[in-house]
């Protein structure tokens, strides 16, 4: 087992358990910094794929702006600070199941995929050649995105917006 | 890339979408600088004429040669044009039922109704024109994005708030798994482009490739059956469409359904069927069919059963609109000659039956302001026109000679029983819960003719909805007496074996 291993393995299982965390605490605020933990090691994923641009991105949008976003939605909403659920044993099992079987089937499959060549120039620009695909490859789905974000916009003020009559009333 | 050589490209072809581009964003600035007193009624009609333009434009495109723009990230070909036709014209008529139905509710952004309704066409209008897996991504996200924002319009409803809620997770859920499937398909071909994905993934040697790339069309599967609501991923369709409003359920259920299938099969036909399969003569296509007929027997069965137990006309509708997607998994399965053809075909006939019903539908609701099915009780003796249109939606939508439906079901018949192998299994289970739907589709006709009604105040007609009706009236007889026009039409004008040639 070589350094590379050792490390996939860790920042793997690092995000795997922040996952599990997340859905198993009971405090929203915990739920909150295990995501931190998930998103912080796949970001660590992508650094040894020399995809630096994309784990710089991934720290600033999802570690930073998103958890941000998520605080304030705790701190601006009235919630149920402890979350409890009745566990289903019988589900858990079957779902528990269902998950090793998925992940024996994409294991046989994948350990019997011999890849031809390993690219091994990806971390030459790479920057640079995301941003020559973005604006001239892909300048398509790029404006198309920029609709989506208009979208997206226009509906978090609509479905966020009080009335105006309430808004006469609070004053 | 400079400008020239990106000014250099046949921008002209992408004029459908820059009208629906353009209404939408000038509509969203007028909407912003017009005060708020004056009444936005008016932004329907404009958002219905740009459409309809935008149909007019693309109609003089057909039977041009196929052209892309990038790549193919931008692609115009006989599938993408008469499937895009389909979507503006549902979503023509769709923008008519909403100018009666926002007349009458309490949906406060008028405004931002249509031309939510406009960026979600645009999305489904890219999902028909591209061969390269990120535009129709970011497509499949744009119109479901809006269409989780019209889901829950209107705020005060605690139905219709819950029911953008379940929308919103579910479909986060779906986008995940397709994300993931695309994911096996980019890591195992290393590019987008489906052209280039097919070749690189043809040139796999079977032991090493083949079960990945069957975990890759699975998965990508199960993620777009969430747009068709199709078995696995049917069971948020009837709360959905219960709690949205109307016009929003006529949406998800034709529009949204025939933007599913387009992508379902711009993925799946462009890489799949040049594989090579389990067996030395068939394809992977036709190898991995067994998963997708399984899907489609379910979804038939499950459909038309639990549409049986429904008093909520919503929900009947609901369940009824799976099982109208389970018949049109079956050409899908089959793979003939006759697969596009009938998949179109049948896509008219249900954006004219099932949206005409709903546009009925939408009149009894809001006489009686509630979906039980009770409303539509001694519906005869008050209104006779009304009750006779809506026995010619369900007579179609049941499939009885005579009207659009039975045509496009004989043609999906005809079409999986030549095809090779005939698919036996599946048009029986097809036949027999087609009767199984007679019942549910009767039983609402039982109340319109048998039962008393409850009160005799006369059924006003708003306008939309009346133009509605009549256009799918009409549309419901003449392709169910002389389905010859609408496919003499496809057969002259569209070449759809066009598809394959990806470079």
């Amino acid at each position: 087992m070589n350094g590379e291993v050792l490390v996939f393995l860790i920042l793997a299982s690092l995000a795997v358990i922040g996952g599990l965390l997340m859905l198993n605490l009971k405090k929203v605020v915990h739920m909150l910094l295990s995501l931190v933990l998930t998103f912080l090691s796949i970001a660590g994923l992508f650094i040894m794929l020399s995809a630096e641009f994309v784990a710089v991105v991934q720290v600033l949008i999802y570690s930073g702006a998103v958890t941000i976003m998520m605080i304030f939605g705790i701190m601006l909403t009235r919630h149920q600070d402890e979350q409890r659920v009745q566990k289903n044993r019988v589900r858990t099992w079957v779902v528990l199941i269902g998950i090793l079987v998925f992940f024996y089937t994409m294991y046989e499959a994948i350990t019997r995929f011999v890849s031809v060549e390993q690219a091994s120039e990806l971390h030459i620009e790479n920057t640079k050649q995301i941003g020559m695909a973005l604006y001239a490859k892909y300048v398509i789905p790029f404006e198309l995105t920029s609709v989506l974000l208009l979208v997206a916009l226009i509906g978090a003020i609509v479905l966020a917006k009080r009335e105006e009559e309430e808004e006469v009333k609070q004053e | 890339m400079d400008i020239g050589t990106l000014l250099s490209y046949p921008w002209e072809i992408m004029m459908p979408e820059f009208i629906i581009l353009i209404a939408a964003t000038g509509l969203s600035l007028t909407d912003l600088f017009l005060p708020s007193r004056v009444n936005r009624r008016i932004f329907g009609w404009i958002s219905a004429a740009a459409v309809l333009a935008a149909l007019i434009s693309l109609l003089t495109q057909a039977g041009s040669e196929p052209a892309q723009i990038l790549h193919n990230t931008y692609r115009l070909d006989s599938f993408s044009i008469s499937f895009k036709a389909l979507l503006l014209f549902g979503t023509l008529l769709v923008l008519l039922i909403s100018t009666s139905y926002l007349a009458r509710s309490d949906v406060e952004e008028q405004g931002e109704w249509y031309y939510l309704f406009l960026a979600a066409l645009l999305g489904a209008m890219m999902m028909a024109s591209s061969a390269d897996l990120i535009t129709l991504f970011v497509g499949l996200e744009l119109l479901a994005i809006a269409s989780y924002i019209l889901t829950g319009i209107r705020k005060k409803s605690a139905e219709s708030n819950e029911a953008a809620m379940k929308y919103a997770i579910n479909g986060g859920i779906a986008t995940a798994v397709t994300l993931f499937g695309f994911s096996y398909l980019y890591g195992l071909s290393g590019s987008t482009n489906l052209g280039d994905i097919s070749r690189e993934i043809s040139a796999l040697s079977a032991d090493h490739g083949h079960a990945l790339t069957v975990a890759a069309f699975i998965i990508t599967f199960v993620g777009l059956s969430f747009k068709l609501a199709t078995v696995p991923f049917h069971m948020w369709a009837p709360d959905i469409y219960q709690g949205s409003p109307l016009p929003v359920m006529a949406f998800l259920s034709v529009v949204s359904k025939t933007a599913g299938f387009i992508i379902l099969f711009r993925v799946m036909l462009s890489i799949f069927p040049t594989v090579q399969g389990f067996q030395p003569d068939e394809s992977l296509y036709q190898s991995v069919m067994i998963f997708v007929s399984i899907a489609a027997g379910l979804t038939m069965i499950i459909g038309n059963i639990l549409a049986l137990r429904q008093n909520n006309i919503k929900r009947l509708f609901a369940y009824s609109s799976i099982a109208h997607a389970g018949y049109l998994l079956v050409p899908f399965v089959a793979f003939s000659q006759m697969m596009f053809e009938s998949t179109w075909f049948y896509l008219l006939a249900y954006v004219f039956m099932n949206l005409g019903a709903l546009a009925v539908l939408h009149i009894i609701i809001s006489e009686n302001q509630s979906a039980h099915i009770s409303g539509f009780a001694g519906l005869y003796q008050r209104s006779p026109v009304l009750t006779v249109c809506m026995t010619i939606f369900l007579l179609s939508l049941a499939g009885i000679p005579g009207t659009a439906g039975f045509m496009g079901k004989l043609h999906i018949f005809i079409g999986a029983l030549f095809a090779d192998p005939s698919r036996y299994v599946l048009v029986s289970v097809m036949l027999v819960t087609t009767v199984v739907s007679y019942i549910y589709y009767f039983s609402i006709m039982l109340h319109m003719y048998m039962r008393p009604p409850k009160r005799y105040t006369k059924i006003t007609w708003p306008i939309g909805a009346t133009l509605t009706i009549a256009l799918c009236v009409a549309g419901t007889l003449l392709l169910g007496i002389f389905p010859g026009a609408a496919l003499q039409f496809l057969q002259e004008y569209f070449w759809f074996n066009d598809m394959f040639t990806l470079n």
